[in-house]
């Protein structure tokens, strides 16, 4: 099977990100945070969305480096996303802090996006790379507020585009990453106001792109 | 942006079809996709292969490829949208009314 270049790409430097110092966790704790992550996404028996992960034996590391309660969010957001409420949002982030809260939510997406591509195309999910050591880099907008249209906080000026476009500007590292496997899994930005764009010829319309986009945004009961 | 782009192609989907599930997308290729969208998302392997197999079989491997890629992508976004509070302002939910009947958005959970 032939994947195209620039998804090939996206993916393959999506998955070396995960294992790369954040700006919050170290490479070693993206990595155990991204496994939960991806047993999440292929639990056969998942636990409720009130569960912890964490107290269920066996699924995260006997020594996680990255506190147990990351896991329990992780887990939470992989699996149960669309339950997710203001106050557990609060509750998350005071524990984690806001930042690092933010960056574990691009791990997740990371995860779920190459997981789910590889299973719908009857592949397998590609092998972890190895953690590259280091500590996490602290990289933060000099110019941090809270917006309206999301929890969390993000770069100024808030509000002036679509709240998924801002919702990661908060970690540069993981905005970045999400525009990549965005523009390549969906469509670039620039492109989002064109009916007509289609990635290639013989591709699917534009039509044909929100089908899919619409019918998975509509089973995993997403509201936005 | 469903409505809206296939509203600007001239052959505009059926909503109802595409919340139910079933045949009669109104497009080309629009049954097979929307079949393979909903395995994606769902947990039966076997319908998904098979879904799989029938798109590959009406379209191509690139173009199954194509809609793999878009399905990870709400994979991503729907965990973003939902991770980090996103919201419409009020006035895009307010002219989306038909769309979100079509869809029940009154009871989805995630609902803000």
């Amino acid at each position: 099977m032939e994947v195209r270049a620039d998804l090939a790409d996206a993916h393959r430097d999506a998955w070396t990100h995960l294992a790369e110092p954040g700006s919050w966790w170290t490479g070693e704790q993206r990595l155990e945070l991204a496994k939960t992550v991806l047993g999440a996404m292929s639990d056969n028996e998942p636990i409720p969305p009130w569960g912890s992960i964490s107290a269920v034996d066996g699924r995260i590391p006997d020594m996680p480096t990255a506190p147990a309660f990351a896991h329990d969010v992780a887990y939470r957001i992989a699996r149960h996303a669309g339950t997710l409420t203001e106050d557990w949002y609060k509750k998350a982030s005071e524990e984690l802090g806001p930042l690092p809260y933010v960056e574990l939510v691009g791990i997740v997406t990371t995860v779920a996006a190459v997981s789910r591509f590889s299973r719908s195309v009857g592949a397998d999910v590609p092998e972890f790379p190895s953690p590259v050591p280091g500590e996490p880099t602290g990289d933060a907008p000099d110019d941090l507020v809270d917006p309206e249209l999301n929890w969390v906080p993000v770069a100024a000026p808030a509000d002036q585009t679509a709240a998924v476009m801002q919702a990661y500007t908060a970690v540069p590292s993981e905005f970045q990453n999400y525009l990549q496997m965005a523009s390549a899994q969906y469509m670039p930005a620039a492109e989002m106001g064109d009916p007509a764009w289609m990635r290639r010829e013989g591709g699917l319309t534009r039509p044909q792109t929100e089908l899919v986009a619409s019918r998975v945004a509509q089973l995993r009961e997403c509201f936005y | 942006m469903l409505s809206w782009s296939s509203a600007q192609s001239g052959a505009e989907a059926d909503l109802t079809a595409v919340a139910a599930g079933t045949d009669g997308v109104g497009f080309e290729n629009g049954d097979a996709l929307l079949r393979f969208a909903s395995a994606t998302a769902g947990d039966d392997e076997a319908e998904l292969t098979a879904s799989r197999e029938a798109l590959v079989e009406e379209t191509d491997e690139a173009f199954m490829i194509d809609a793999a890629a878009v399905a990870a992508n709400f994979e991503m976004m729907t965990r973003l949208a939902d991770g980090t509070g996103a919201a419409m302002p009020s006035g895009a939910v307010e002219s989306q009314v038909k769309i979100s009947e079509a869809y029940g958005v009154a009871d989805v959970i995630s609902q803000r």
